[in-house]
């Protein structure tokens, strides 16, 4: 209300709003329901984890960096250790590979799951989100027998992982499959049949493959607008070059196909696991690394459950990195939401924002410099910014 | 399958016959997985005093004191509070001496103090305490 | 009616403080209903009342930018407007304690009050998310109102008559819902739409508007909200078990109807996705209001014939 009227009706969803788990800021202005105009700000979760990390040891920065994600943090503890494996000229050998896809897929299971329950949470439809959750118990208890820890579960080691895979864990991975299989089946038609949830998903959020590329999306996101982006698929790692993998794709691109991928991409994953479970290569866990990594840079890009993981690491030959870059696919997707959502109704916007499953803390790692009367954005040299921080708490402690 | 209203009616008519799929929990003792990792136990056998464990430990929940090395007589701070119970030194003691239990595996306390624990002989860990009352690697910088 | 037995029916019993009961432990039925349905624990039974009691004795805080005598007076007009339906109404399978000709639409116009009240409540302040709460609340009164009203009168054509009393007397003799299920439905279905329960949920859909028009409420206006909502649950179901379930004759029946028409409102809250508002209207319009003419069509035929 405050607004001037001639820039409309703003409604602030975030930093603290119900329909986000974590904090990020979106501004709609809206025309009675419709929104007009949408604009995104971010960095309220910002940890300074990629600083954090130069002054780390290569093995102590596995467990920073698998914090970087709360629900995707094994792919994030693989990438890093995949560009070390680079940096140091190894390779782990292959059952601690296909140990490490068998926890990532899982892990992809467990994201998908979270991330149904989530979206039908925002359309207002519990009932699918009470049951989804109630699922994703058995993937987390099946993670937490296989690697000791529901969360982040700490399965990788630079050159390898840390335990192996019994007979008994083996059983009780194909038995929780069975069931959630036949879960996801449900699923399957509940998202794609319910005339209500339809309602709500059908044509909601339609993006097109042209603008899925343009905008960069990445992940299921962009492969419901038939963009066939999965690095498994493209640029195979770890052991899914022994274990290939079926793209998902849909073409129509709103709410429903994102829901279809995803839950599509899930069968896939139950297949993956049964075939690893079935044919896990013998041999060795894990290759010792020295504890200095030999000068270099390495570039690493993994499928998380969001899509693209990117990772950026270099090292100056001594005991821990001189730099290190990721990014998260959140920050791929965004862009669409705050393109999208412009022309719907207000009531789509937190499906719409759940549709690309973002996660903030995950990507807030950029800050972004605001004037405060202008409101419009700065850039600072790495002099300015050392000077400011120094004036900044000089005046602070004055 | 065709679009219809109601798609969860069979899970909904389920539940009404089935017991809560949340668990009992303080009521009743949850189930934990062999596996779980929790505590850490140290078994000063075989430790050599090496502390690659606290050197590796991410969120600097370990320390090591020797106070002899040739006699083996070491003191290992462990700070559960601090513990992220990822498993590292488990991994980086060459010597296996380290260990992580699942049982018991509710750890919460009202004081910090009980966090810390001095494992090794107790005469070791009163000198330990003695010599450096508050003995503190601190977090990473 | 003496006044002092007037005064114990306004205040105690049917009325007042048994009805405030009733209330509290409906809502924990229809709470604790979904949750088994959600394959969940949910609330123990005394939670209705804890929140009540809890909010009670909070600050009350008024925001800034309202008109303080609304901000305060418009949750106890809601509350008084619930209480005051439940006179006319057969509580507890008992007569109604007042009847007039023509008391059935003021029941309807003081059940309305709790939405209206809200709907004010919301245009009272400044919050931008109490705003469009308040206008949703206030669009979704006019899609469901009309239906859910005319669905009622059908009953009261077939009873010639538009007192409440004289309704439940000649549906204790006619089970209506065999004769009219349209009107039924529509009533059963605009009943929830008047609770906003799911899907019709969408002026208080807290994804996306944090708790709609009393999203600024805190306190004493907060729980007399919630109590008014409590207390419209339990007229509302005795008002549409009594009209189409074949009448309320006793307690036990009037707990074996309110509450077999609780399971299926909840059942029907666990089944729907939320609706958007213009979703909601146009349902209501296209299809409610449609169904209801049929039945009228009917009705009429019969009575011609």
């Amino acid at each position: 209300m405050t607004d001037n009227t001639a820039q409309g009706f703003t409604v602030p969803i975030g930093p603290q709003h119900p329909a986000l788990k974590e904090p990020g800021h979106f501004q709609f202005t809206v025309d009675g329901e419709i929104v007009t105009r949408a604009y995104v700000r971010l960095g309220y979760a910002h940890r300074g984890i990629e600083k954090a990390a130069e002054a780390r040891s290569w093995t102590q920065n596995l467990y920073l960096l698998e914090r970087v994600c709360g629900i995707c943090s094994h792919i994030h503890a693989l990438a890093y250790s995949l560009a070390v494996e680079q940096l140091a000229g190894v390779e782990a050998p292959p059952r601690a590979q296909a140990i490490r896809v068998l926890v990532a897929e899982l892990e992809r299971i467990h994201s998908h799951f979270l991330w149904m329950g989530v979206s039908a949470h925002e359309a207002g439809f519990d009932t699918l989100f009470m049951y989804s959750w109630r699922d994703r118990e058995t993937v987390m208890d099946l993670l937490e027998g296989l690697t000791g820890n529901r969360v982040n579960y700490s399965a990788n080691l630079l050159g390898g992982v840390k335990f192996d895979l019994q007979a008994a864990q083996a059983d009780s991975i194909r038995r929780g499959l069975d069931f959630l299989e036949q879960r996801t089946r449900h699923y399957l038609d509940v998202v794609s049949n319910d005339a209500m949830f339809l309602q709500r998903t059908r044509g909601i959020g339609v993006m097109t493959r042209a603008q899925a590329e343009v905008m960069g999306a990445v992940g299921p996101t962009a492969r419901a607008s038939n963009v066939g982006r999965d690095l498994r698929v493209e640029a195979p790692y770890a052991a899914y070059r022994d274990f290939p993998v079926r793209m998902a794709l849909d073409e129509r691109g709103d709410l429903e196909a994102r829901f279809e991928v995803r839950i599509r991409e899930l069968f896939e994953s139950f297949r993956l696991i049964r075939q690893i479970l079935d044919d896990l290569p013998p041999g060795e866990l894990g290759v010792r690394l020295p504890r200095r990594i030999p000068a270099g840079e390495a570039v690493v890009r993994l499928e998380a459950p969001r899509g693209e993981v990117y990772y950026f690491v270099k090292s100056n030959g001594g005991d821990r990195p001189e730099r290190l870059k990721v990014r998260t696919p959140t920050i791929c997707n965004l862009t669409s939401v705050v393109r999208l959502a412009v022309g719907h109704q207000l009531a789509d916007v937190p499906m719409i924002l759940a549709g690309i499953d973002p996660c903030f803390s995950c990507n807030d790692r950029l800050v972004q410099l605001y004037q405060e009367e202008t409101g419009e954005g700065r850039s600072m040299s790495w002099k300015d910014l050392r000077q400011y921080g120094i004036d900044f708490y000089a005046r602070r402690q004055a | 399958m065709r679009k219809r209203f109601g798609t969860m009616l069979p899970d909904i008519c389920r539940s009404l016959f089935r017991r809560p799929a949340t668990g009992d929990y303080p009521f009743v003792a949850a189930v934990t997985p062999e596996r779980l990792r929790g505590r850490l136990e140290w078994d000063p056998a075989a430790c050599t005093g090496c502390g690659l464990c606290a050197m590796d430990c991410p969120a600097s929940a370990l320390a090591v004191a020797v106070l002899d090395r040739k006699a083996r007589r070491f003191v290992l701070q462990y700070h559960l509070d601090r513990c992220i119970f990822c498993g590292q030194c488990v991994v980086s003691c060459r010597q296996g001496c380290l260990r992580m239990t699942g049982t018991p595996w509710e750890l919460a306390a009202l004081t910090r103090e009980t966090f810390v624990t001095y494992f090794g002989d107790p005469t070791d860990v009163e000198q330990v305490l003695a010599v450096k009352p508050e003995e503190d690697p601190g977090t990473p910088g | 009616m003496n006044p002092l037995a007037a005064l114990f029916a306004l205040l105690i019993f049917p009325g007042g403080l048994s009805l405030l009961a009733a209330g509290l432990v409906y809502e924990w039925v229809d709470r604790k209903l979904l949750a088994g349905l959600h394959n969940r624990v949910g609330p123990r039974w005394f939670q209705p009342l804890a929140d009540a009691l809890k909010l009670l004795v909070k600050e009350e805080v008024v925001p800034e930018g309202v008109n303080q005598a609304l901000f305060i007076g418009l949750p106890l007009v809601a509350l008084a407007g619930a209480l005051s339906a439940a006179v006319y109404v057969p509580l507890a399978g008992l007569a109604p304690v007042h009847s007039f000709p023509g008391d059935l639409i003021v029941v309807l116009y003081l059940l309305s009050l709790l939405t209206l009240g809200m709907g004010l409540a919301g245009t009272n302040t400044l919050d931008r998310f109490s705003l469009i709460g308040a206008t949703r609340t206030l669009t979704q009164v006019f899609s469901y109102e009309a239906p859910f009203l005319m669905a009622l009168l059908g009953a009261a054509v077939v009873a010639g008559s538009l007192s409440v009393s004289e309704i439940c007397a000649y549906a204790g003799e006619h089970w209506l819902i065999l004769t009219q299920p349209l009107g039924f439905v529509v009533a059963l279905i605009g009943l929830m739409g008047k609770l906003e329960m799911p899907p019709f949920d969408a002026p208080e859909a807290h994804t996306e508007i944090v708790a709609g028009a009393l999203t600024e409420y805190s306190g004493r206006g907060l729980a007399f909200f919630h109590l008014g909502r409590s207390v419209e649950l339990v007229v509302g179901l005795t008002l549409v078990a009594a009209v189409y379930l074949g009448g309320l004759s006793s307690p036990v029946w009037f707990a074996v109807k309110t509450l077999a028409l609780l399971l299926v409102m909840v059942g029907l809250q666990a089944l729907l996705a939320r609706l958007r508002i213009d979703q909601t209207v146009g349902l209501w319009w296209r299809y409610g209001a449609l169904l209801v003419l049929v039945q009228w069509l009917v009705l009429i035929l019969i009575q011609r014939s």
